[in-house]
């Protein structure tokens, strides 16, 4: 079983100039939600200079497409012209699960969501930045795709937002 | 706020502004504006109205209050997001070591 290593994998997408908005269950936990999630969702922005960006990343961290048949994934051709005809790609990489969503379910994408997004620090020794999106944000795209794993965890996502409101007053 | 949240989570999925909100509820873009900048508190009446303009149907339901969903909030948000980044993972690290085990167990 890979170890699931975010900061790792955010290291690689940072090293390659990637622009992308951390989003999902580990955006969540970045915002104080004290939930457990095995995967990293990310929302590059879609432009050729980012994809040829992301392209190489993707290749460094050998990413495979994940399915349900096969969880240590199959091998696919990494090209920008690929990835951006996809709208979801759900991957396997040397440090773990990684989904990207070009337009997560009720949002629109990268320039909707990097708007309130903030840089956050998330690791050390080098030090690392990234942009995560907000609480509300994580709530609007969860509560869009309406899965049922989504709409389990948005009570505590909503009473945590409630919890972070109220303590910032 | 949570009807502040609400409205604005409603209206940007609905893909409108706050003056097309408005315009459907009969009030003036600004109003709609405070109310999502949680500058004055909706009645939940109005922000069910907001809520329906914006093509969704709210759903309100009792749930029995759990305080410790409020002290793990607490704690984690004491935290740095650093720190709260380095919990996460190690409890889901120590949750699939735990799954591997099991599954080695049945096979």
């Amino acid at each position: 079983m890979v170890e699931f290593d975010p900061v790792s994998l955010l290291r690689t997408l940072d090293r390659h100039d990637v622009r992308f908005v951390v989003i999902g269950g580990l955006a969540a936990v970045i915002r104080g939600a004290p939930t457990v999630t095995t995967d990293l969702d990310v929302v590059p922005a879609t432009g050729s200079e980012n994809l040829e960006a992301l392209t190489a990343a993707l290749t460094e961290l050998g990413a495979r497409r994940r399915t349900v048949d096969d969880p240590d994934g199959i091998a696919f051709p990494i090209e920008p012209d690929l990835l951006a005809v996809g709208q979801s790609w759900t991957l396997v990489t040397a440090f773990g699960d990684l989904d990207l969503m070009f337009q997560p379910e009720g949002t629109q994408g990268y320039p909707d969501l990097v708007r309130g997004a903030t840089t956050e620090m998330i690791a050390d020794d080098p030090p690392l930045a990234v942009m995560v999106a907000t609480l509300p944000d994580v709530i609007r795209s969860k509560e869009a795709a309406g899965r049922d794993k989504d709409r389990a965890v948005l009570p505590l996502l909503r009473r945590t937002l409630e919890e972070a409101t109220r303590r910032r007053r | 706020m949570i009807s502040a949240h609400l409205i604005r989570e409603a209206r940007l999925r609905a893909g409108i502004s706050q003056a097309e909100l408005g315009r459907r509820v009969g009030r003036a873009a600004s109003a709609i504006g405070r109310w999502e900048r949680g500058q004055v508190a909706p009645s939940l009446e109005t922000t069910f109205e907001l809520i329906r303009a914006a093509g969704f149907e709210p759903s309100v339901a009792l749930a029995r209050g759990d305080q410790h969903d409020l002290v793990l909030i607490r704690r984690a948000l004491a935290r740095s997001p650093m720190e709260r980044l380095a919990t996460a993972v190690a409890a889901a690290n120590a949750l699939g070591a735990i799954a591997s085990v099991a599954r080695a167990h049945r096979g």
